[in-house]
């Protein structure tokens, strides 16, 4: 019993300290990548004051006005996935898709290529007012088993007018842990919408 | 079935008996060569090898700086333990696959034992797991940790067998815990842990549909299924295979049932080939004794002479129905027989010279070892009456033979006599160098306790101790 004993305390310890040691030096990349997303902002504000005034609605215009499309978007992604797992969420993308023409000139949206990895299909739409991202959206996301955790949790952190695209201004974003594949190819796709756009 | 007749099927007596019995000529002194622990590291480092190695798919997948979220953080924790978990699994179920190379390597009582320390870090590993996953999961859902259990059960496959699982492994866990495992009889106990074999299937599922590390087809899931398979066959070999070939080869059967004592009988088998039968004295078989009303159930007992060629003898002692149904075996009932494990025998010892200790009945393993140490050996026969040693006049002969003293210590435990001699000091003066000597200690856990806290206090170093356990 006290090899057991022994045993129970120096796994959990080692886990613990493979968690500690995988966790750490994200606080140094943490630091290193926050003072490189700061630069990302202002250039467009500076290099395009026209972008100015929709800058401010940003949090709130593009919703209401695109609102028959954009918000719904990834909530269905995430409800189709969830039962059984299916695979069935790559229809999601028909629905903002006809709808991209519709809304105001000011808003562009543009949508990248669609990226597979392992584990799905990846497709990312961005909307540009001017020069600047004020919206990104995932079209398609992996789902299935674990897959609907990380592309939740892909979208979570990417999506929206205040996720991390619209944040850092550019495809250079942090990759969601447990989700590198899918964030990778997240980034792909958008790297593919931003050359679109500009 | 008279007492003289019992002695005379001694070996080496130089009477004659039905079994083999034929007249002595001086044998040789064999003594087994040395079974260093090498094997046993070799194993253990093997083992430890293939714990870091399901450990690393995590640690190459996962990009440093990656956990910054609690939520990640705890589901990275539980997804180490769950490759933990999986790994111990497979280790839990190869150490009880009774593969002749464990037997050979590690031991029967050594495996046993390991079995039980793997069994309760893996149950804590499995707990660990399916906590920490959950807590993740609902963190990363935001949503309570019942609605997670919820939507893991219903939206996720192979997720219900996976907690069945579970489910078994726990009431596996907590009826091998030593107080409730005896208080459960002993059939209901042996059903259950039986069940275990289901946690290997009903588990085996959601590693692949959801285990991050396995979801992808590529080396590592190939590796894990590689292991499995491994396992499975292992088991395959060491339960069915090796226990058929071996009796097929040997076919042993009951040559005779005699007493000993009024409460002990030793069974004698006869077989086919035995001469070429590789055994140690000390070592054990599992029986089970094709006859009606015995032949569902297998027991352990030692054989209670070293190997000759000719016979094989148990010697038991009558304690319970399945004992006492032994009694009336009729000779030529067939014999099943798994085996031979154990490592209490002449070839684990570490020293030149041996102190045995036995008490009651526990000198069946010590008699047949007597035959194969060193000369010089010591024995101490620990028993409450005259009437409860046995095979006495064996002992004589093999002490005389072999340069053995022999001191039989009759009387309760709590007569000055055996409790002057059971202690540090009387051990020292009855064998001035103890501490150099392998102590082989068969008997009631009782003396078995109290003779290993002598020993240790009178100077006697750990590995030197060598008990021969069956139980937990």
């Amino acid at each position: 019993m006290r090899r057991a004993l022994l045993a129970i305390t120096g796994l959990a310890a080692s886990t613990t300290a493979l968690v500690v040691f995988k966790g750490s030096p994200g606080a140094t990349q943490v630091a290193q990548n926050l003072p490189s997303a700061q630069p990302v902002n202002p250039t467009p504000q500076d290099v395009d004051p026209s972008a100015d005034p929709p800058v401010e609605p940003v949090a709130g215009a593009p919703t209401p006005s695109v609102a028959p499309g954009t918000p719904s978007s990834p909530k269905p992604s995430k409800i189709t996935a969830r039962p059984a797992g299916t695979r069935t969420t790559t229809k999601a993308p028909s629905a903002p898709r006809t709808t991209t023409k519709a809304p105001q000139p000011t808003n562009r949206r543009v949508t990248g290529p669609g990226v597979d990895n392992e584990y799905g299909y990846v497709q990312v739409q961005i909307v540009v007012s001017g020069n600047r991202i004020v919206d990104a959206v995932a079209l398609s996301l992996p789902s299935g088993g674990e897959s609907d955790i990380h592309s939740d949790d892909v979208s979570g952190r990417y999506d929206g007018t205040g996720g991390e695209v619209v944040q850092k201004q550019s495809a250079n974003v942090n990759t969601v842990s447990g989700a590198t594949e899918t964030s990778n190819s997240y980034k792909q796709s958008l790297r593919g919408a931003i050359e679109q756009a500009f | 079935m008279t007492r003289s007749h019992t002695h005379a099927a001694g070996r080496r007596t130089g009477a004659s008996s039905r079994h083999g019995g034929r007249s002595a000529a001086p044998v040789p002194l064999q003594i087994p060569a040395r079974r260093g622990p090498g094997g046993r590291r070799l194993l253990g480092v093997l083992l430890l090898v293939g714990l870091l190695a399901s450990v690393l798919p995590w640690w190459l997948g996962t990009p440093a700086g990656s956990l910054r979220s609690t939520a990640a953080t705890v589901t990275a924790a539980g997804r180490i333990s769950g490759l933990i978990a999986g790994y111990l699994l497979l280790v839990q179920v190869l150490m009880m696959s009774r593969l002749p190379v464990l037997e050979r390597w590690i031991g029967g009582e050594q495996v046993a034992r390991w079995h039980r320390d793997v069994g309760a870090t893996l149950l804590v590993a499995v707990l660990a797991h399916l906590s920490l996953i959950l807590v993740g999961y609902a963190d990363l859902r935001n949503q309570s940790i019942l609605a997670e259990v919820g939507t893991l059960l219903g939206d996720y496959e192979d997720m219900v067998s996976a907690f069945v699982a579970t489910g078994i492994m726990m009431l596996v866990g907590f009826s091998s815990i030593r107080g409730i495992r005896r208080a459960l009889p002993y059939e209901l106990w042996h059903l259950l842990h039986l069940s275990s074999y289901l946690i290997l299937l009903l588990g085996f599922g959601h590693q692949f549909t959801h285990g991050a590390q396995l979801y992808k087809p590529g080396p590592v899931r190939t590796g894990w299924i590689a292991l499995y398979l491994l396992v499975v066959a292992a088991l395959l070999w060491g339960r069915v295979l090796a226990p058929l070939a071996f009796n097929l080869r040997y076919r042993l059967q009951v040559a005779d049932v005699v007493a000993e004592s009024p409460d002990t009988i030793s069974i004698y088998l006869t077989g086919e080939r035995l001469g070429r039968l590789t055994m140690l004295g000390g070592q054990y078989f599992r029986w089970r004794f094709l006859a009606r009303g015995c032949w569902w159930q297998s027991h352990p007992f030692s054989v209670s002479a070293a190997g000759n060629g000719r016979w094989l003898r148990l010697t038991v002692k009558v304690v319970g129905a399945h004992t006492a149904d032994l009694r009336d075996l009729e000779p030529g009932t067939r014999v099943w027989a798994a085996g031979p494990s154990g490592t209490f025998t002449a070839a684990h010892r570490v020293r030149e010279r041996a102190l045995l200790i036995a008490g009651g009945s526990g000198i069946t393993p010590i008699r047949a070892m007597l035959e194969e140490l060193p000369p010089g050996a010591a024995l101490i026969y620990r028993a409450r009456t005259p009437a409860d040693v046995l095979l006495s006049r064996e002992l004589d002969w093999l002490a005389q033979e072999r340069d053995t003293s022999v001191w039989y210590v009759i009387g309760s435990r709590d007569d000055p006599g055996p409790r002057q001699l059971m202690s540090p000091d009387g051990l020292r003066q009855l064998v001035p160098d103890v501490a150099r000597r392998d102590v082989y200690l068969c008997g009631p856990p009782g003396l078995v306790d109290q003779s290993v806290r002598a020993l240790r206090r009178a100077g006697v170093p750990r590995r030197q101790i060598h008990l021969a356990t069956f139980e937990l």
